[in-house]
């Protein structure tokens, strides 16, 4: 018998947009919860309008690689608040949910009219989640996040950096997936204890303060010593060599640009180190005293990167690491787009998801990063189109007459 | 008031960020961890800092400090028929196993799903692999960069096209454990729930590659979608989204919207940029943004970045300075948040760490106690818990056991 999906039968109503919320309530989907997005065609989640779209044109909502990424196996159910009727709507999605979750700015929702405490009234043991750049008090409470900013903010970018040079981005928006994946586990913890105990509860998040959740090391080198870390890019104080290197070009340039291609290697040991040398057909270099130990690896740091690129410089990655990892030297290709969409691993793991989307066709998707062994979880359905799910949820879930839904859609309620 | 987890038992047989940090989210929550270490040297965190006087000392390992609150440790070598029997006799009373034993190691000694649900069927076993339990690269050697490398982030960020010479740069600290971690209290917690439902428990196979290509944004679809690459040395799409350098630091200048466009040029005392034709969208400011960059850089660089970032924010622009440890542990909204939390530690003794992830209403997060000295709970958990003899402790010590 097939079992069920751990959330199954938990519906969550789902206010986010653009990206960190998205991330949350996409484990939530994973996980098996019924996920319906509140959304208008007034004004649609931006990243419904960014690109990848297929073909390189932007020819209408549901066609976004952004979008269609981190919605996967969620519902969408347009309403137009600016129609009474479609507060209503919301009104009673709330009251037939466990999770109300969004990521609005400090007091929006509430001058929307579902703060917690009216959603509370709506449904006594609700678990709402709000996820802001800076939280909902503080001094810095009504300042305006975006994703790419709060990777500086946080702190990353200082740290990330090569010796010398000024502060590097991480990721894109690392900062919101982060505070995302935070999230769903906050909202687990929650429905757990809610389930022990009737309880629901308010759940409040700084994307901000998330993200320092992951770079401990940086501020306690701050805490411990009163001095900023030295930053010294891909290099490590405790591995040499350690550090990602060039091997040849993608043959095929991309819009006449040719794409560069690199191989991450770290040795961890001196024995790490032997069969390194040993691998780039150097056994020689073992002796030598230049890099000898750790510590002299490190003191001719430039001397050990450049004797290694020159070997990895007219090689292909992928014959590299297959090198490499028949003498068990820690390496990868530095995956990009191209590579990852063709790694032999996530290929044979099944990790892509290709699922016939209604307006687009089959465009392959990132999918679960976890396989559970007796409640399997599984990508349900594409990303929806804007309003795809309005009549099915408004009929099925909240006991709208099909003619009273026609009547709310003239009106522009289901906009 | 009790944290979510109070009434959950886990046992943690893990190493550097991966399962420490999925084991301390849940820790943190209330959760009775037992962290299981090699004796002798214990876990190689204990090894990288960053140390009170930068001097190294197993007990005074920031990391290790940091990974560990809430947690009760002992000391046990899993690889020998001895240990591993007091292993099961843990695994009998938990509720949950969260391990990133690599899965050679696994293999060679013989922890599997199978043999541990035999001793206890209801137990859930979270293992966090750099590339999962399953596929070719199952048994690959790997660091944190390599996996944060393999999962496709490093490739996004560096030098830029200017310095294509530089390459991919890594994200500060080990973020391949982090979110290794914190995607498999997400499926822990999920198969927790579940047993609630049905009683029963399972395997989960937690990819760190996957958990790290899962949160690529748009970055990944490129491909798919349009056969582009998304690298460091592309042309930004949109700009300003640039980080810049003012009087005493570096500012994240930031401008998606046309409004906040609009907005910026008058702050400068140049609204008539917003009409200029080479600065007419943000597709455009992007495709000029050399000369652009020039242009901003000398209205900018009187300010300081608290300035800047005050005045910007106060007509809704979201810029973002970017922050040094400095600027973090000093500034005044994270200490009104109460975000930093003291905790002392007997060895290291007291010093400020990073506090909640997020806050709740009626489940506090909280620290109930440091991270463990070395094999600090051995007597506690093996003698007191378990009934081992003081004689039996005694042997097992000298063979080196625990």
């Amino acid at each position: 018998m097939a079992k069920k999906a751990p959330l199954e039968g938990i519906r969550v109503t789902d206010f986010t947009w653009v990206w960190a919320g998205p991330y949350c309530t996409l484990q939530l989907a994973h996980l098996g919860a019924e996920v319906i997005r509140i959304e208008t065609t007034t004004r649609p989640c931006v990243t419904r309008m960014l690109p990848p779209w297929p073909d390189g044109v932007f020819q209408g909502l549901n066609r976004s690689g952004y979008f269609n990424q981190y919605n996967q196996g969620k519902k969408s159910l347009t309403l137009n608040f600016k129609h009474p009727e479609a507060k209503e709507a919301a009104r009673r999605l709330i009251a037939k949910s466990d999770i109300v979750i969004n990521n609005f700015a400090a007091g929006v929702l509430e001058r929307m009219g579902f703060g917690y405490e009216e959603c509370k009234k709506l449904r006594p043991d609700v678990i709402m989640a709000t996820l802001s750049g800076y939280g909902d008090s503080g001094p810095y409470r009504d300042y305006i996040a975006y994703g790419p900013a709060q990777v500086p903010l946080s702190g990353l970018s200082s740290l990330t950096r090569y010796k010398d040079w000024p502060p590097m981005h991480a990721g894109f928006s690392y900062a919101d997936p982060n505070a995302g994946v935070h999230a769903a586990f906050a909202l687990l913890t929650a429905l757990y204890h809610r389930s022990r105990t009737g309880q629901g509860q308010y759940i409040e998040m700084s994307q901000w303060e998330c993200a320092m959740d992951v770079l401990a090391e940086g501020l306690l080198e701050y805490t411990m010593n009163g001095v900023e870390p030295v930053a010294d890019g891909n290099r490590d104080p405790q591995m040499a060599p350690h550090g990602n290197f060039k091997c040849l070009d993608w043959p095929e340039p991309v819009m006449g640009v040719v794409i560069d291609r690199w191989v991450s290697i770290a040795c961890a040991d001196d024995a790490e180190w032997g069969r390194l040398v040993d691998a780039m057909g150097q056994p020689a270099l073992v002796n030598d005293p230049r890099f000898a130990t750790l510590a002299a690896r490190k003191a001719n740091e430039d001397e050990l990167e450049k004797i290694i690129q020159d070997w990895t410089l007219p090689q292909k990655v992928e014959d590299v690491v297959a090198r490499l990892q028949a003498a068990n030297v820690a390496s990868a290709p530095v995956a990009d787009s191209h590579s990852l969409s063709e790694d032999p691993n996530l290929l044979a793991r099944n990790y892509f998801v290709r699922k016939q989307h209604a307006e687009i066709g089959v465009y392959p998707h990132c999918g679960i990063p976890w396989r559970l062994s007796a409640t399997p979880t599984e990508v349900r359905a594409t990303a929806p189109c804007i309003g795809q799910h309005t009549d099915e949820v408004m009929t099925g879930i909240l006991g709208y007459s099909a003619d009273e839904v026609k009547k709310l859609r003239e009106k522009g309620a289901l906009d | 008031m009790a944290g979510a987890l109070s009434d959950v038992k886990i046992v943690e047989l893990g190493e550097m960020a991966a399962a420490p940090y999925a084991t301390k989210l849940m820790a943190d929550m209330g959760a009775e961890v037992i962290k299981i270490e090699r004796p002798g040297t214990g876990d190689p965190a204990r090894t990288r800092g960053p140390f009170p006087g930068h001097q190294p000392h197993p007990e005074k390992s920031g990391l290790f400090l940091y990974l560990n609150t809430n947690k009760l440790g002992v000391t046990l070598d899993v690889a020998r028929p001895e240990g591993f029997d007091i292993f099961e006799k843990l695994i009998a009373d938990a509720d949950i196993l969260v391990h990133n034993v690599v899965p050679p190691e696994m293999d060679r000694i013989e922890l599997s799903y199978e043999r541990l649900a035999k001793i206890n069927p209801k137990l859930i076993m979270t293992s966090i692999t750099p590339w999962g339990m399953t596929g070719p690269y199952r048994n690959w050697r790997a660091e944190d960069i390599t996996v944060w490398a393999g999962g496709g982030v490093c490739v996004l960020n560096g030098g830029g096209a200017l310095h294509p010479e530089l390459p991919p740069l890594k994200t500060f600290g080990m973020q391949s454990g982090y979110q290794g971690g914190v995607h498999a209290a997400v499926a822990t917690m999920g198969a927790l729930i579940a047993r609630r439902r049905d009683g029963e428990g399972q395997h989960i196979d937690v990819s760190m590659q996957e958990s790290i290509a899962s949160q690529l944004e748009m970055t990944f679809s490129f491909w798919p979608y349009m056969k582009m690459v998304a690298t460091r040395l592309g042309q930004k799409p949109l700009q300003p989204a640039e980080t810049m350098e003012v009087k005493d630091g570096y500012i994240y200048v930031l401008c998606i919207e046309e409004h906040q466009w609009k907005a910026f040029v008058e702050l400068m005392g140049h609204p008539d940029w917003a009409d200029e034709e080479i600065f007419k969208d943000r597709l455009v400011r992007a495709l000029n943004w050399d000369a652009l960059k020039v242009l901003l850089e000398e209205k900018i660089s009187k300010y300081t970045v608290m300035e800047l970032y005050e005045l910007a924010q106060a007509k809704r622009i979201p810029f973002a300075p970017v922050s040094t440890m400095g600027d973090l542990l000093g500034n005044h909204h994270l200490k009104a948040r109460g975000f930093f939390v003291e905790i002392a530690q007997p060895v290291a003794s007291k010093h400020k760490y990073p506090g909640a992830p997020l806050k709740y209403e009626k489940t506090p997060w909280e620290i109930r106690r440091p991270a463990p000295t070395l094999g600090q709970q051995n007597e506690e958990i093996f003698g007191k818990r378990l009934g081992i003899g003081a004689a039996r402790l005694a042997q097992l010590k000298s063979a080196g056991v625990i």
